[in-house]
């Protein structure tokens, strides 16, 4: 009871957040399960490995997948809260290892997408606002709608087309150099920026028609000043919004822009263990992006009262009430 | 060096002269022609309703008409500059510096995410001081000249940890902040409690002549206008119906408007509905009570701390008659009107409506009940569901108590809608097709198709204008006299509470300060808080020699 109520809300958070994780995993587990067969029959019955049910028995006892379902997901659950991804089916190696080796090449790209994505947004966003209407501000502000349309593996391969073919720009071969990675990014983050850019322009228009946007003109302010402190400002909150739920579209495209763009990232190992039913490969994926994803919003709810001070109400509580009398 | 004698004399007087003035958005022409000239050092009032152009002057005036919206002709002249004709960047650098604004609605008018003080140092820095601990000491003496008890608390403060009040002193202080030598205030008190109002119109005052200001006052409110400043234009759909001195435009309008406004100030007619109820209540004669209020409590509990909102009180209404719950934000006149409707329940006490006990009732009695006992809500701007027609608004209620056949239900709409004056042609019309005066209306009829034997009225007019706020008071009376309707009528307007009650309550702090016959409590208030409520009243210079005109046989509404 003595801890502040701003710690004590954000441990309650990460409470859920860690709970959300669990079922998430659990529901990925029981998912897997339901399919048909397991992996090691599918892998050891093909007639032409010769093996017999019989042989195959002992296999499957020492992976445990003769077990009850409830007693392997116990089994699992009690090794994924300790960090143990266990073993890959395929390649013998441990899982984690893998998806630590995939991982940096889908964070750059993850992350560098949400970075052209964040830059764009604003750029249409500014642009909406300060452009006199003569130079073009419509169709600024068309462009969030026109480029949401487009599906972001077609502007991967437009930009490869263009880019690598035609200029030079970069090679395919070398997916991860700067310009090649920073070209998957424009892809992946375009559509993205588009969402942003679209809630963005909204707020901003939302904001330049309250009273205190006049007020705050009536003082003599610069456009810059104005945009900066009494449009940008309060329209921030829904951006934070929307970057925390794009960062799950962000992860699901980076799968589809790898492919693209040749890159080996988390998307590869997906597709191969999906191929082959390397299902412990499979969980340990899914989890992660639960896991990103959850972080993400969870981030994303402790900050919203560092940007709206009139979300930090309990501590608001703890200044006295004004007295009418004295004061007014 | 030959000098223009008259350019310079008027120069030395004048601060704003506004000529042939027109406004127009795409092609509704808001501001017709409108010419005025305000002198230096001297109070100027723009009045008139909503609609009027009013507002669209003064943001005129402070170049806040957005230049792809809004088509701007004539010439205002500030300090014989033409504003019209100076560019953005020019224009921004007397923004503050030279005219000041303070806006109408308070809670609004600051930004919510930043501190008081970063947004009083926008206004500081328009001073030149050499930095900000400069600005700061000057945010602060500022704060303190305008009244605010812990200048320090103030500065560290979000805007939503103060109240209305203190915002509208923050507000006036950051527009005098850079010595400006015009003031623009857009009704600086419309939103504010009756108290607050005087003392923050006072504040207004005292800083004009201390720092020698001029200022332009945007009102709705004729008394006012006339109590405040030296000069008013009368404005109408645009159009300057008349100027003079307050006092002479005050006693003696010259123009039909004017004439008509100053008859529906209900300060300067309080008994213009008397006559007409006391017709009602004398074919009637008494009959029991309609509401009984018997030592009722109720707290609330939030964030570990508890709040009385309404401590012991007691009042009862007779059947037929208009009682006034009259109070301040925080009163608990909101929990009182929900207590009676049985959406909360008492701590202690009794509440009972036409013989008939609120608490304690099954579901199926509390619906009787309620079609007994009526609300017309405050806003008819967000009462009313904007995708509804007029018909189905009002045959509404007939449809859940499942009251007659269709064309009885039908018939009754349409005579509901006739009793409250409005004609059968708005019943296709949705709340957007309306004006305020129409919505409320039809929250009106909407609460009386039942034929209730009880109406509450919160705050009925007091979003609307006074002229409109007559003719529904007018219905309000008629209604009452022809069907010996027992009113609750919460208001915070003690000049409306005068003409249209016959017994008031104040209340303060959930407790009861005074209550009595309306004559009796208005004349010889016995308390001190009441006898504060009814000073701030505008009450204009010579006033007592105005004659007051019972106009309401000639009032159509």
């Amino acid at each position: 009871m003595s801890l502040s109520p701003h710690v004590s809300h954000a441990a309650s958070r990460i409470a859920q957040a860690v709970v959300v994780v669990l079922l998430a995993y659990t529901a990925t587990f029981l998912i897997i399960n339901v399919l048909p067969g397991d992996p090691i029959s599918n892998m050891l019955l093909d007639p032409d490995n010769g093996f017999t049910p019989e042989e195959i028995a002992p296999i499957i006892a020492y992976y445990g997948l003769d077990r009850p379902v409830p007693e392997q997901l116990w089994t699992a659950l009690s090794r994924f809260v300790v960090g143990d991804l266990g073993i890959s089916l395929r390649s013998n190696l441990p899982v984690s290892g893998l998806v630590l080796d995939a991982l940096p090449s889908t964070l750059t790209l993850a992350a560098s997408a949400l970075a052209v994505s964040l830059l764009l947004a604003f750029l249409i966003a500014y642009a909406s606002q300060n452009l006199p209407p003569r130079l073009g501000q419509g169709l600024i502000r068309a462009i969030p709608s026109v480029s949401l349309a487009i599906p972001s593996f077609i502007v991967g391969i437009f930009l490869i087309q263009v880019f690598a073919f035609q200029f030079g720009l970069f090679r395919i071969t070398s997916p991860d150099s700067f310009a090649a990675t920073l070209f998957a990014a424009i892809a992946l983050g375009l559509p993205v920026s588009a969402q942003i850019a679209e809630v963005l322009i909204t707020n901003l228009d939302h904001e330049a028609r309250q009273d205190y946007f006049a007020v705050a003109r009536s003082r003599g302010l610069s456009r810059a000043a104005l945009f900066g402190r009494h449009q940008l400002r309060p329209s921030s909150l829904p951006v934070v919004t929307m970057v925390a739920l794009a960062v799950g579209e962000l992860l699901g495209g980076s799968l589809i822009t790898e492919a693209i763009f040749g890159r080996k990232g988390i998307g590869s190992l997906v597709q191969g263990a999906a191929s082959t039913q390397d299902f412990p490969v499979l969980l340990a994926v899914v989890s992660l992006a639960a896991v990103v994803f959850v972080a993400v919003n969870l981030l994303a709810d402790l900050i919203y009262p560092l940007l709206d001070p009139r979300l930090r109400r309990r501590q608001a509580a703890r200044i006295p009430a004004p007295d009418a009398e004295t004061l007014v | 060096m030959h000098i223009d004698r008259l350019a310079v004399s008027r120069a030395a007087t004048e601060i704003l002269r506004v000529e042939d003035l027109s406004v127009a958005y795409g092609r509704q022409t808001v501001v017709r022609q409108a010419g005025f000239t305000l002198e230096k050092g001297k109070a100027l009032a723009l009045i008139g309703e909503s609609g009027s152009g009013k507002s669209t002057i003064a943001k005129a005036v402070l170049g806040l008409l957005g230049r792809g919206e809004a088509k701007v002709t004539g010439r205002i002249r500030f300090k014989g500059e033409d504003l019209l004709a100076l560019p953005e960047r020019k224009f921004r650098a007397l923004r503050g510096r030279a005219i000041g604004f303070v806006p109408q609605d308070p809670q609004n008018a600051l930004n919510p995410v930043r501190t008081i003080g970063s947004q009083a140092h926008e206004a500081a820095r328009l001073l030149d001081l050499p930095d900000g601990e400069a600005e700061r000491r000057a945010i602060l003496d500022t704060f303190a000249l305008i009244g605010l008890a812990d200048p320090e608390r103030v500065y560290r403060s979000y805007p939503h940890q103060m109240s209305g009040g203190m915002l509208q002193r923050v507000l006036i202080g950051l527009a005098v902040l850079p010595r400006p030598d015009l003031i623009v205030a857009d009704e600086p008190t419309s939103a504010l409690d009756v108290t607050i109002q005087k003392r923050i119109l006072d504040l207004l005052m005292e800083l004009r002549g201390a720092l020698d200001l001029s200022l332009l006052f945007i009102t709705h409110d004729l008394a006012l206008a006339a109590e405040r400043t030296d000069e008013v234009v009368v404005l109408k759909d645009g159009a300057v119906q008349e100027i003079g001195a307050s006092g002479q435009v005050f006693r003696a309008p010259a123009s039909d408007y004017a004439r008509r406004l100053q008859a529906d100030v209900p300060a300067l007619n309080p008994d213009r509905f008397r006559a007409v109820a006391r017709r009602g209540q004398e074919a009637r004669g008494g009959g029991g009570m309609g509401i009984r209020v018997e030592a009722v409590s109720k707290s609330f509990h939030a964030d570990g701390r508890s709040l009385r909102a309404v401590d012991e009180v007691s009042f009862s209404v007779a059947a037929g008659r208009t009682h006034a719950l009259v109070g301040e934000s925080g009163s608990g006149k909101t929990t009182l009107v929900r207590l009676l409707l049985g959406l909360e329940t008492p701590d202690a006490g009794r509440l009972t409506v036409d013989g008939q006990a609120v608490h304690g009732l099954s579901r199926d009695a509390l619906r009787g009940l309620r079609r007994n006992l009526q609300l017309v809500y405050q806003n008819p701007f967000t009462s009313l569901d904007p995708t509804w027609k007029v018909r189905n608004l009002i045959r509404e209620p007939l449809d859940q108590y499942r009251l007659g056949d269709r064309a009885e239900r039908e018939a009754r709409v349409l005579d509901t809608l006739r009793s409250v004056g409005l004609s059968e042609e708005l019943l296709e019309r949705r709340p957007a097709k309306l004006s305020g005066g129409q919505r409320q209306r039809v929250a009106i009829a909407r609460a009386l198709v039942l034929r209730p034997r009880v109406l509450v009225l919160d705050e009925p007019t007091s979003a609307l204008d006074v002229t409109v706020q007559a003719g529904i008071l007018q219905v309000l009376s008629e209604l009452q006299a022809a069907h010996g309707l027992t009113y609750l009528f919460i208001s915070h307007d003690l000049s409306v509470v005068r003409q249209i009650a016959d017994t008031v309550t104040v209340l303060r702090h959930g407790r009861v300060v005074e209550q009595g016959a309306v004559e009796q409590v208005f004349e010889r208030p016995a308390q001190a808080y009441t006898r504060a409520l009814i000073d701030s009243i505008p009450r204009p210079r010579r006033a007592e020699s105005a004659p007051a005109p019972a106009r309401d046989h000639s009032y159509q509404s």
